[in-house]
């Protein structure tokens, strides 16, 4: 079904602490994922079906986040990797990390075009977590085909985040005017009838243009801000989302407690992409 | 070379008095002198300046229990047939549910952290979740979530400013240790009170899971007595910080002293405990699939003495430690900080020396500890003993010689306990201008108190893990899935309200309790155990030790009379806990008395859970319980009647089991669905945030209550008063049959009236009536909370 060789790869840098739902959120759509630490050795992303970054505090947040980690040694894998076209996933700290490491818009090779700044929020600041909810942007990526032909909600997801730096900010100007043009844009944080978000809180962080995530030239790499492992199973969905999620799990019984949530299409997505 | 160089003892019997004082005060020593004669019984000698500071740590209130453990043995349930490990360990273990024929057992630990958090707040605070998850996980448990009960001063009260800073202070490091460790918090509850403007309450408690045939003890193992085994310090270098924390925490503290006390608060680092922890895991696995035993424990108040000669002494043996094999920051430490200090994020392990290489290997080069953390890492500091003796070496010299029998000694009092006279019967004061039932509704509702807590909330990550169910704010307690992939949930709630304390502190117990078992059958939870934290002032004055026994008499009460099983007939055990004396003002008065409680229960199922709000309309609403009249420690009387110091109602334990048992019930066959307590405001404040809570839905209410005993009190009375009932939503459909099961269980319930489609909140009563809107009641509890301006 997958790749000959199959596994997912979760890269543990010291300090992440999303690795083991993650993994779990792999494999309920029936991939096989391993979680690989920082200092293994790089053939163990050689085969790799795919690599996700997974949330957390990588190297403490020194100097800013993800920086540490994007310099370290098993990244030169990973964005080797990326450029034969294995998909990577970073979400939270792991969208940190390649933004970081450039792999995300790559408008120009190695160039490190954008950051994530600090939440601007009004009358509050630091770590912010929530539910928001999310739309497809214009460029496609590998992990987000589930939104096409999406009807629900007006073609929006309900999904968690929780971050103190996830505001996309770019100081160039061509940057700036590409992804104005949409250029890489994959995801964007939306209201409930499928409008972009331009405010707190539908937009949680300030983000310019609302975006949420952002993807390569390719579309084999995503760095995405909310995180799907934390909305895989019905269970995780609130109340407080309204719309079609929180409907269905308000009639949930214990067989339908771990059915997909809202964040499943993702890996669903990545496990289609890899079928292909 | 082995003997102890007069140079290092100190002699209490030649010196003076005068100077010893002197010399105590120097060393931070708060010994008395009866237990300076006793320790110098127990030696047959003068002790070292390294074994004064061992006993000043162990003999402090925070380590000994000195004044309370009588108190708590003789109240206190402990026990229960699915108690794996009661008080005494650092955390309890209870029995929690079997999936694929493994037993799986909950572990909760629950603690304080007061008077550092008062000191600095965002370390003060930070260390509090970092130590209590360190509870957790050394008995091989993972954390799956903390919560922190706390409880501010009076942010509008005399020390604004300072109130207002150690609010956001504590918020900050329990989110800045909680979120980088990747724990989530579950909430908690909150407080302000003028009574805590001096001395904050930081609780924290953390609650575990563990296989039961992998939960490790905190001792040497009975293999130490027969092969060679090394006493391993893993973690972060041994330095000043934190030196002295446990006697800090069981001083008096005083605004001078505050500045020069800050060392005694401890470092925290979240990314160290991370690592660290992924690196105990391995060890613990790779031990497991070996067969080797190995004993395990957290530096907590004491450092490197206390930890390795409790489990020593707990297995039945001796250990030798070289304190240069220490890795210090600096290294110039002298021996009493090397042995003593409180240096966060480490462990100590018994492990037999031929593993001792793959624990090296799996902390120092898998986990690169001393690559990723200046100085940290796992190091031999000695061996285990036969002799029973605990010796400690520093520069080849001998500072510590002692059995560990004599260490490990503890030391009681029998502190004189005195009635207060409760201030009963006094009048209510009449407010100048005697609000409106509306303007009082909206403003309880923006109070401090009761006033939306989102935006504390949200500086927590209560997602990592992904075991979310229901999330802080959104019902009386917080759900979540216990293993994933399983739909039984653990359910938390905490109980505790200083106010009814202060009125009566046996009350406070028994409503602690009560309140924390409420909350969590609120989301469908039938509690299997609870933990304690009884914070109280100064335990040398009489009326404060009486008011400490009442309370623990109160929660003893409470956990034998609610029978709440299914079976319906054991009591509930509290399986851990902690004391936190002399919380008081700078001038001395003690805080008003908080016992806080903490209750786990288990949901059999979690898709029952659902949050507090109206569901839909046309469902019938119904209180649960009964209607005292009493203002007493009610938040109205609070802020309209100048307080009043009024009885609260005394729970009937029989009747409120059987409220409980048709609660939970009622929402495992889902014809209840929505059910919220009758707390902080009274039931006019809970019919509105069950309101607020059907948001985006929106469902509104209208209430009649000229047919309950509600219409004919007074109406602030009915309206306003906190008597601790449950107004439940019961599905129109299922309500013929559930008034059925009400009546035959003699529940006692009145019918309130019903849900709407329409978003109002209307009320009906003898001689007026109510009616506001959503939106109202959403500017007032959300946006116009004064909690959020503490945070802008």
């Amino acid at each position: 079904m997958t790749t000959q060789n199959g596994h997912v790869i979760v890269i543990q840098f010291p300090g992440v602490n999303c690795e083991y739902e993650t993994v779990r959120a792999l494999e309920s759509v029936g991939l096989r994922a391993r979680i690989a630490r920082w200092n293994a050795r790089p053939e163990v992303l050689r085969d790799a079906a795919a690599i996700v970054l997974p949330g957390g505090f990588s190297y403490q947040d020194r100097i800013r986040a993800g920086v540490v980690a994007a310099k370290d040694q098993i990244m030169d894998s990973v964005l080797e990797a990326a450029s034969r076209g294995v998909p990577v996933m970073g979400i939270c700290n792991g969208a940190q990390i390649l933004v970081e490491a450039g792999a995300v818009p790559g408008y120009q090779t190695g160039a490190i075009d954008l950051a994530l700044a600090p939440n601007d929020m009004p009358d509050r600041s630091g770590y912010y977590c929530t539910w928001v909810r999310l739309k497809k942007g214009p460029a496609s990526c590998i992990f987000t085909a589930f939104f096409d032909g999406m009807q629900d909600d007006a073609g929006t997801i309900p999904i968690p985040l929780a971050h103190a730096e996830g505001r996309f900010v770019t100081a160039s100007h061509m940057v700036s005017e590409k992804l104005g043009s949409n250029e890489g844009v994959a995801l964007l944080y939306a209201t409930t009838d499928g409008r972009t978000a331009e405010s707190f809180p539908d937009n949680p962080n300030g983000s310019v243009f609302g975006i949420a995530g952002v993807t390569n030239p390719g579309g084999n790499v995503l760095a995405l801000m909310p995180h799907p492992e934390r909305a895989t199973w019905l269970h995780q969905v609130p109340r407080r989302v309204g719309g079609r999620w929180a409907k269905t799990r308000e009639s949930a019984r214990a067989e339908s407690l771990f059915t997909p949530g809202p964040g499943r299409g993702f890996f669903e997505s990545l496990r289609k992409g890899l079928a292909q | 070379m082995d003997e102890i160089r007069t140079q290092d003892i100190v002699n209490l019997e030649d010196t003076d008095a005068d100077e010893l004082k002197r010399f105590l005060a120097e060393q931070n020593i708060s010994l008395k002198p009866n237990e300076l004669v006793r320790i110098r019984e127990l030696f047959g000698r003068d002790p070292t300046h390294v074994e004064l500071h061992i006993f000043n740590i162990m003999w402090s209130e925070h380590c000994s229990y000195k004044s309370s453990r009588a108190v708590l043995k003789k109240y206190l349930p402990t026990t229960g047939p699915n108690v794996v490990l009661g008080p005494g360990e650092d955390a309890g273990v209870v029995r929690f549910c079997t999936w694929n024929g493994k037993d799986y057992c909950l572990v909760m630990a629950h603690e304080s952290h007061n008077h550092p958090s008062q000191v600095l707040p965002v370390e003060g605070a930070a260390t509090g979740i970092g130590g209590i998850v360190r509870d957790v996980y050394c008995m091989g448990a993972d954390v799956i979530g903390v919560m922190d009960p706390l409880r501010f001063g009076d942010p509008e009260g005399r020390h604004t400013k300072r109130v207002r800073d150690i609010v956001r202070g504590v918020v900050d490091g329990i989110a800045q240790y909680g979120n980088a460790l990747g724990v989530p918090n579950y909430g908690g509850d909150t407080y302000f009170d003028a009574s805590y403007d001096d001395n904050c309450l930081v609780n924290v408690v953390a609650l575990g899971i563990v296989a039961e045939e992998d939960v490790i003890r905190s001792r040497a193992p009975d293999a130490a007595r027969s092969e060679r085994y090394d006493i391993i310090l893993v973690g972060k270098p041994t330095d000043a910080s934190g030196f002295g924390g446990a006697a800090f925490a069981s001083e008096r503290l005083s605004g001078d002293e505050e500045k020069e006390r800050q060392e005694a608060v401890q470092v925290p680092d979240p990314f160290l405990k991370r690592v660290l922890t992924e690196a105990t895991k391995v060890v613990l696995a790779e031990a497991k699939t070996r067969g080797v035993s190995i004993g395990f424990k957290d530096l907590g108040a004491g450092g490197i003495s206390c930890a390795v000669s409790e489990m020593a002494h707990a297995g039945g043996v001796g250990a030798e430690l070289d304190l240069d094999c220490v890795v210090k920051s600096p290294d110039t430490l002298p021996p009493e900080i090397i042995a003593c200090s409180e240096t966060q994020e480490r462990y100590a392990l018994f492990v037999p020396s031929d593993f001792t290489p793959v624990v090296l290997k799996t902390y120092n080069d898998d986990f690169e500890l001393p690559h990723i953390y200046s100085g940290a890492g796992a190091y031999v500091i000695g061996r285990v003993t036969r002799d029973m003796r605990f010796r400690l070496r520093h520069r080849s010299h001998l500072v510590c010689d002692a059995h560990v029998d004599v260490i490990t000694t503890g030391i009681e009092y029998e502190r004189e306990s005195r009635a207060r006279q409760p201030n009963l019967g006094a009048s209510e004061k009449t407010p100048p201008v005697k609000p409106t039932v509306r303007k009082a509704l909206l403003e309880l509702l923006s109070s401090v108190n009761i006033a939306d807590k989102s935006i504390l909330f949200q500086h927590y990550d209560s997602e990592v893990q992904g075991r979310a169910v229901l999330r802080p704010g959104e019902a009386d307690a917080a759900v979540a899935v216990f293993l994933p992939g399983h739909p039984v949930g653990i359910a938390a709630g905490i109980g505790g309200s200083s106010q009814v304390a202060a009125v009566d502190p046996y009350l406070g117990g028994l409503w602690a309790v009560c309140e924390a078992v409420r909350n969590v059958a609120c989301v469908g939870g039938r509690v299997l155990a609870v933990t304690d934290c009884l914070n109280y002032g100064d335990p040398e004055q009489p009326e404060v030790f009486w008011e400490f026994s009442e309370g623990v008499r109160g929660i003893g009460d409470a956990c034998r009379g609610l029978e709440i099983s299914k079976s319906g007939k054991h009591g509930i055990p509290v399986i851990s806990g902690n004391v936190s004396f002399y919380n008081q003002s700078e001038k001395g008065q003690p805080i008003a008395p908080t016992p806080i409680v903490a209750a786990a229960g288990r949901v059999d199922d979690v898709s029952i859970c659902q949050n507090l709000g109206f569901k839909k309309p046309g469902s019938k609403l119904v209180l649960l319980g009964e209607f005292h009249d009493s203002m007493g420690g009610s938040e109205y009387a609070r802020l309209f009647l100048g307080g009043v110091a009024q009885r609260p109602p005394v729970p009937d334990l029989k009747r409120e089991s059987s409220i409980i048992r048709t609660l939970v019930a009622g929402l495992e066959s889902r014809v209840i669905l929505a059910a919220h307590d009758i707390s902080h405001g009274g039931m006019l404040v809970t019919l509105a945030e069950m309101m607020l809570g059907s948001k985006p839905f929106g469902t509104g209410c209208t209430i009649d209550l000229k047919n309950t005993p509600m219409g004919e009190a007074s109406r602030e009375r009915a309206l306003f008063t906190e008597f601790g009932g449950i107004v439940v939503e019961i599905d129109a459909k299922g309500w013929a049959d559930f008034q059925t099961t009400l009546d035959q269980n003699n529940t006692p319930w009145h019918a309130l009236g019903e849900t709407t489609g329409d978003c109002s909140l209307s009320v009906r009563w003898n001689g007026g009536e109510l009616d506001v809107s959503v939106e109202d009641l959403d500017t007032a509890y959300r946006s116009a909370g004064e909690l959020n301006r503490l945070f802008a």
